[in-house]
């Protein structure tokens, strides 16, 4: 491969790496907190991606407004279905089991919902920008790339600032080591999840916006989570910053490998990584051992 | 004779140190008790006899063989069974699979045999409703046998849990805080039944208990825990008189 | 997939259905919905002996589906291997992929379980794809005769629901429930949970594989994509529709999810919706499923006229 389209690839792969990250984060806070694996994250991107779609066509077609609309209709989205399927099953003590089942179901809720009502098609979002790419000496990059990498990065600033230093970020924190600890400090345990469901919405509706614009929006675009998901679980579930560097990671060599050796072969060389990873270290890159209570 | 003996046994969670350096010996029809302040580590010496967690240093031995390492289901089978301070039952089984779980291991029919309902499937199963219903009466709780363990009145969750870890047979019984959260007049009971079961069964018994009286009164040797190492052993009498354990037990009250 | 809803019309045009699905009447159609059901049904007994039952969650079904399915027919196709030999070796095979996956995952905390299972899926599916010689690639296998017939299907149901039953009411049953609720604790009871996590993925696989390897005589063409991670999510959501705790209540719920959305084609994605819903509905307001923990057994139903009168 000539070396100027390697780094194009190495450039893109990063850049859909952030994303990655973006989804490892946004599934990761849900499960620091509530200890499941939350699959309704990929129903909040992908009715972001259609609400931004449909913002950006036809209510308003500006790159930045639009993205912050999204951005808190998804954050809205992570609370009413916290709120409607989570809540309910948790205030009566339900098993971790049912809390999954609840979030795969509403996964394929959304999914299939939109795949009933808008069929197939592809929506593609308008084109923002005049010019796709950016000429550097040799090397085209793709303008979408570039501002998907970005938004990524400063959106994982902002919410690394929050985590440390709001009340209700280190609220947060705490509710990870022990979901009890927030009511010691004074904060309603409730409101606590509704903020990490707001978050991860936040996070979710950047994300279905960045695909959306990348790749256009159709019903199964939900699914492109369940990279980010892989990258969580690499990274470790219950570290934020394992999950992003393995979310980089993940975008980067995914991009090479089909450069590479096409997409199929790619899907089982990146699956059989995983295999082989959490058969040597079952807690992922940076995870911690889960300690049994007895 | 010597049933379980346990040779300086440590564990530690994150530098923190939970048991340290612990020794003990229990002797066979004996009820031996392990005492301390909150968070002394006592039941993590039961998870470590159990094979919960494993050994960072230390060994542990069992009517005469090593049962350092071994996995938990190995330790059960070879006979001893526990109970827990939180109540752990299964909610999805009834009360009475709740018993018949426990003595699987006894059971000697094949999964092969199970599939198809082979008559010695059917016998068994006779037998270990019959076993668990005895028990059952023997525990006072033959009313619930279809009902599901937590629509039970909390003691009598304790007494299903007693009776669970006797069905599976066991040479040693550890019990953890059998006696929290139950009235006078059932830790009454439970003092008469324990004494009982002892000498019907020719148990030994290990307990880790808060409660005083009922420690005082039933147990034979006494160990006591603080901060996860051995501050004490003896009969109760000198334990009471313990300057060292007075201690412990004032700084953690005081 | 389907176009959407309004530009087809709901009037649900019979014989243009019959005509799609290759069918001549009404009878045969019934009869086609019947088959198609109850072949979900026998991939459903074999995710609730997996995830209803011992509450392993492995969004891998469809890889032992695609399996099975694939073994049967190349065999049967390629090497004329006789049709039962090759549904023989599609469940071996089944068994063997179940027993070499199960060593390494089945000691995962559940989550990272579920995701090492859904990349096993999707890494069958991406094989499939990558060996165009024997699998035909993206185009699938096509020509696979109709060696299956709706008697078969039935008694193989009839015999999978035998087994299980017989499994779920002794010890093997006992502790696939306490190993659910509560690992720990059922280790303390003798209970070697990894072992007994092993039979139960095996056996699933095996069953899920003879499913697989039946559907493929049965629709008489397969493709890599036929069983994606949605289905197998379906397949584990179904059974909780019914009652994790009720053999009886995963077959009815699979029975009539499979066989609505064989009816009303026309609808076909809605039915997803509905089912979601369902669920929904149903963990939030009876948690413990439709059916709880009820049985129809042989003796309950001989003796329900004496109960009645």
């Amino acid at each position: 491969m000539e070396l100027n389209i390697l780094l194009q690839q190495i450039f893109n792969g990063i850049s859909l790496g952030g994303v990655y990250a973006l989804e490892a984060v946004g599934f990761g806070i849900i499960f620091n907190i509530l200890k499941f694996s939350n699959f309704s994250h990929s129903g909040v991107v992908a009715i972001s991606a259609y609400f931004g779609f449909f913002v950006s066509r036809y209510i308003y077609t500006h790159f930045l407004v639009t993205l912050i609309i999204t951005t808190l209709a998804g954050g809205l989205i992570g609370v009413i279905i916290e709120k409607l399927i989570f809540r309910p099953i948790r205030l009566k003590g339900a098993p971790l089991t049912l809390f999954l089942v609840n979030s795969i179901t509403a996964a394929m809720l959304v999914q299939q919902f939109f795949a009933a009502t808008l069929g197939d098609d592809y929506y593609p979002y308008p084109v923002f920008m005049k010019q796709t790419s950016i000429n550097i000496g040799n090397l085209t990059i793709s303008k979408t790339y570039t501002l998907m990498l970005i938004i990524s990065g400063l959106v994982l600033l902002l919410l690394t600032y929050v985590l440390k230093r709001t009340k209700v970020g280190i609220a947060l924190r705490a509710a990870s080591t022990d979901i009890r600890t927030p009511s010691l400090m004074g904060v309603n345990i409730d409101f606590v999840i509704s903020v990490a469901f707001f978050i991860a919405g936040v996070l979710g509706g950047i994300t279905g916006y960045l695909l959306g614009m990348t790749y256009s929006v159709d019903p199964f675009i939900g699914s492109m989570i369940l990279k980010g998901i892989i990258a969580a679980i690499i990274g470790g579930m219950g570290s934020l910053g394992g999950g992003v560097i393995a979310g980089l990671l993940l975008g980067g060599a995914e991009c090479l490998l089909i450069a590479e050796i096409g997409s199929s072969l790619t899907q089982i060389v990146i699956y059989s990584g995983i295999f082989v990873l959490l058969l040597i270290r079952p807690e992922g890159i940076a995870g911690k051992r889960y300690i049994i209570k007895a | 004779m010597e049933v379980l003996k346990a040779i300086s046994i440590s564990k530690n969670f994150g530098g923190v140190s939970a048991v340290d350096q612990f020794a003990m010996v229990q002797r066979e029809n004996e009820i031996t008790g392990i005492i301390g302040p909150n968070g002394a580590g006592k039941t993590t010496v039961f998870n470590l006899i159990t094979g919960v967690y494993p050994l960072d240093t230390g060994e542990i031995w069992f009517y005469g063989k090593n049962i350092t390492g071994l996995p938990s289901h190995r330790i059960t089978d070879l006979g001893i069974t526990r109970t827990f301070q939180n109540i752990r039952l299964f909610r999805n089984l009834n009360v009475l699979d709740n018993l018949r779980v426990a003595y699987g291991i006894k059971v000697r029919y094949t999964v092969w045999e199970e599939m198809i309902r082979w008559p010695r499937v059917k016998r068994e199963e006779g037998e270990t409703e019959e076993l668990a219903r005895s028990y059952l009466a023997y525990f006072g709780l033959e009313k619930y046998g279809d009902m599901f363990p937590y629509n039970l009145p909390y003691g009598l969750q304790r007494r299903l849990e007693l009776a669970r870890a006797l069905m599976a047979n066991p040479k040693l019984l550890l019990l953890d805080e059998p006696a929290a959260g139950l009235n006078p007049k059932e830790i009454h009971q439970l003092i008469e039944t324990l004494l009982k079961m002892k000498e019907e069964k020719n148990l030994s018994i290990i307990i880790v208990e808060h409660h005083m009286e009922l420690v005082m009164n039933i147990c034979k040797m006494l160990y006591v825990l603080n901060f996860g190492k051995k501050i004490a052993e003896g009969e109760p009498k000198d334990i009471q008189r313990n300057e060292a354990v007075l201690q412990a037990y004032l700084g953690d009250e005081g | 997939m389907s176009s959407p809803l309004w530009k087809r019309g709901v009037r649900g045009d019979f014989v243009e259905i019959f005509k799609s699905i290759g069918v001549r009447g009404p009878m045969e159609f019934y009869i086609k919905v019947l088959e198609i059901t109850c072949l979900h049904t026998i991939l459903v007994l074999g995710a609730y002996l997996m995830t209803g039952l011992t509450g392993l969650f492995s969004l891998g079904q469809g890889g032992f589906v695609s399996i099975g399915a694939y073994t049967a027919s190349i065999a049967y196709l390629h090497f004329n291997v006789p049709f039962p030999m090759a549904i023989l070796m599609a469940v071996l095979m089944g068994s063997a992929v179940g027993f070499l996956i199960g060593i390494p995952t089945l000691r995962l905390h559940r989550d990272y379980f579920l995701l090492v299972t859904f990349g096993f899926g999707e890494m069958i599916r991406a094989a499939l794809l990558h060996l165009a010689q024997l699998t035909g690639g993206a185009l699938g296998i096509a020509g696979i005769p109709k060696l299956v017939d709706l008697p078969m299907i039935l008694i193989s149901i009839l015999f999978i629901t035998f087994l299980i039953y017989n499994l779920k009411r002794s010890r093997f049953g006992r502790n696939c429930i306490a190993i659910r609720d509560d690992e720990l604790a059922a280790s303390l009871m003798g209970i070697n949970v990894y072992s007994h996590k092993m039979k139960v993925f095996i056996l699933s696989s095996a069953i899920t594989s003879y499913g697989g390897a039946l559907y493929a005589f049965l629709i008489m063409f397969i493709e890599p994509n036929l069983f994606n991670w949605l289905e197998s999510a379906k397949l584990i959501i179904i059974t909780f529709v019914g009652g994790v705790n009720s053999i009886t209540g995963a077959i009815i719920a699979s029975v009539v999810y499979y066989s609505f959305g064989e009816f009303f084609r026309f609808v076909d994605v809605w039915r997803d919706v509905l089912l979601a819903l369902a669920v929904l509905f149903v963990t939030i307001f009876r948690p413990g499923g439709i059916f709880g923990s009820w049985e129809l057994s042989p003796t309950k139903l001989f003796s329900w006229r004496a109960k009645k009168g």
